[in-house]
């Protein structure tokens, strides 16, 4: 235990008050880790756990990105989707002209050059994200769709494929790592780095972070900009390990970023969260969806649990909030 | 933020932001009239009317919704719902009831929406979004994820077919809905509170103005809209299908915005959603008729929702003025009597 500090004589907390709020997701992962291997002896194996890992790891891209937005007060970046598919799409066009790993590269490029768009919309010329980013999707998608056709376009890349889901050490695939890898930047940069601070202090209050010289804007915009590269990161290594996308391929990636962050315990009103906390709802979430698959509930009811999910988790955190009397 | 000179100040801009949404829609029937033959027929008209009708009817709710400062991911997954019960329930209740079973069911839908952010004080982007995962998964529960057909293909013609040769029930009924909804918010008390609580909630409530009832009616409202979408939607192909709707929700919140209605709530009006409607509808049919691909289409509606929200931030964020025809009336008129004396002077 710490000494106690000056708040501690102050405001006078239970202990669940002062460590509820961090303790309830981990509780909640280990009480769902708990329920799967009663309900399914499959569930708590190496091969079913990983499959939770590679499931995770396009979304959980997407949510390291989706964090930031929420963190900078952004609202939510809904032209996720959009990105998704630019990535997808591009990387397997232009893999059997450039070579796949140059085409992955324009791919992510062209969806960070589209969220530079977003970035300088909503940092510096101050539009509502939500608007913003519901326009730059629709623009972005159709052109990428008027770019193939709107149709299907298939890889001609299986070595690319085996690349991704090659199996290191046995048991985790690249593209697990390369998530995990994006997960563990994210959480450097925003807990560790001048930047990080800045992304705190741009949602906390604007105002007074302007007043201090933060590029309040800059840094707004670099919320938008990194969502939309890492979705185009999403998109590249989805097209890649499918060897098939089509311009919907992104469609519900927003969503299921949102949910994650969401049910993570990241507010809307910016300011607070992190990187671990969001991850933490990503599995949170996605160990749900494995034991309810594994129970056989097919994929489109489970739509009910994830919304019920979120309304408990956001009420929740509005609850223990205006307990704490921090609202 | 810095501003741009005096040039985005000037009257005549302003007054042409003011009404960008009659500016736009006279633009895109004199480009698609020309370009475009056949399209400004009577028939054509009406079938472009016809489409958007549904899309028309969520709006309606999510302006008013949007007023108040929130936001409605919910109307597409509501509609679908709405739509369900209706042609779901004829079996056993009979037709009529059951439509009137999923008007019932969208205006509970929206009382769940309201009970959410009100009550339970979640971020409506958040809290819309989970009702509409929860009601678009409950869509594919009751169907088991497959469309399916009413009793009676006939009962729904009388939706779908034009009244008299005119227009479609659909399109009379958004078209009197948006009227009134123009009536009620610019002519009524508390269409005057709900611009109040969307401006500034708090203040609203200090001047005796029930803010949290506002919000929960608008959602319950934006419900029943919605409701009624996806009940004569439903009706009119006979069908109930869980997918219906997927993208009905963000082209109607594109709709309202083009006509000038602001996210953050606090403006907005029912005419402006009409212009929008109307820009969307004849662009749409017109593209359609052109063989422009949907994807093409969804460029050149979000390159102009964009344009829109841009000059929106630039030039009328400014001090309020009064740009009613009756004002600028007063001020042409007041500025000629001045010139008058300035000549008598001399």
């Amino acid at each position: 235990m710490s000494a106690p500090t000056a708040t501690d004589r102050v405001v006078k907390q239970s202990l669940f008050d002062r460590y509820g709020t961090s303790l309830a997701m981990p509780v909640g992962i280990v009480v769902l880790l708990i329920v799967g291997t009663i309900l399914s002896d499959r569930f708590l194996s190496i091969s079913n756990l990983t499959n939770v890992l590679i499931n995770m790891s396009i979304v959980g891209i997407i949510v390291v990105g989706m964090t930031f937005v929420f963190i900078t007060r952004g609202l939510a970046d809904l032209s996720v989707p959009a990105m998704v598919a630019v990535g997808g799409l591009l990387v397997l066009v232009l893999d059997d002209v450039i070579g796949t790993w140059p085409a992955a590269l324009v791919g992510l490029l062209v969806a960070t050059a589209a969220g530079l768009v977003n970035g300088v919309l909503i940092g510096y010329a101050g539009l509502n994200p939500v608007i913003t980013t519901l326009a730059s999707g629709t623009i972005v998608l159709g052109i990428a769709q008027a770019f193939v056709g709107g149709v299907i376009v298939y890889g001609q890349d299986p070595v690319a494929k085996d690349v991704l889901t090659e199996r290191i050490f046995g048991t985790v695939p690249t593209i697990v790592l390369i998530f995990l890898l994006v997960a563990l930047m994210g959480h450097l940069v925003l807990a560790r780095t001048v930047f990080g601070r800045w992304t705190y202090a741009v949602g906390g209050n604007p105002h007074a972070t302007e007043a201090s010289a933060v590029p309040v804007r800059r840094v707004k915009a670099g919320a938008f900009v990194l969502t939309a590269s890492l979705s185009g990161l999403a998109g590249v290594l989805l097209g890649i390990s499918l060897q098939a996308a089509r311009p919907g391929i992104g469609t519900g990636y927003e969503f299921d970023a949102i949910t994650a962050v969401v049910v993570g315990g990241v507010s809307l009103l910016g300011g607070s969260g992190s990187i671990p906390r969001a991850m933490g709802g990503l599995l949170f979430v996605q160990l749900l969806t494995n034991i309810m698959t594994l129970q056989g509930v097919p994929s489109e009811p489970q739509g009910m649990v994830k919304g019920a999910l979120i309304v408990v988790a956001v009420a929740l955190d509005v609850f223990l909030r205006r307990r704490g009397g921090r609202e | 933020m810095t501003r741009p000179g005096s040039v985005l100040d000037s009257a005549v801009l302003v007054t042409a932001v003011r009404y960008r949404v009659a500016i736009i829609l006279v633009a895109t029937v004199i480009i698609a009239g020309t370009m475009v033959p056949g399209i400004l027929e009577f028939r054509a008209v009406s079938l472009s009317l016809d489409r958007i009708g549904t899309t028309a009817l969520v709006a309606i709710g999510v302006t008013v919704v949007l007023i108040t400062g929130k936001l409605d991911l919910s109307g597409g997954a509501i509609l679908a719902l709405s739509g369900i019960a209706a042609i779901g329930l004829q079996e056993q209740y009979g037709q009529i009831p059951a439509a009137l079973i999923g008007l019932g069911v969208g205006l509970l839908a929206g009382v769940v929406n309201g009970f959410l952010v009100v009550t339970l004080r979640i971020n409506a982007l958040v809290a819309t979004l989970a009702s509409m995962l929860f009601f678009r998964a409950l869509c594919h529960v009751l169907t088991d994820s497959r469309p399916f057909s009413g009793i009676d293909p006939l009962f729904g013609l009388a939706v779908s077919r034009p009244i008299g040769g005119t227009f479609t029930l659909r399109t009379i009924l958004f078209v009197l809905l948006i009227v009134l909804l123009h009536i009620w918010l610019t002519r009524t008390v508390a269409g005057r509170n709900l611009f109040a609580v969307g401006s500034n909630p708090v203040s609203a409530e200090a001047s005796g103005i029930r803010a949290d009832g506002y919000v929960f009616g608008s959602f319950v409202f934006a419900g029943f809209t919605a409701g009624a979408a996806g009940v004569i939607q439903s009706l009119s192909v006979n069908t109930g299908s869980p997918v219906f709707g997927e993208t009905t929700s963000l082209l109607a919140i594109a709709a309202v915005v083009i006509g000038g209605t602001r996210l953050e709530g606090g403006r907005g009006s029912a005419l402006g959603t009409l212009g929008g409607l109307l820009v969307m509808a004849i662009l749409t049919t017109a593209m359609e008729f052109s063989n422009v691909p949907a994807y093409v289409q969804n460029i050149v509606t979000g390159v102009i929702l964009l344009l829109l929200i841009l000059l929106d931030r630039f030039v009328s964020g400014k001090k309020s003025r009064d740009l009613s025809p009756a004002a600028m009336l007063r001020l042409v008129r007041n500025r000629r009597q001045s010139h008058n004396e300035r000549i008598h002077a001399s």
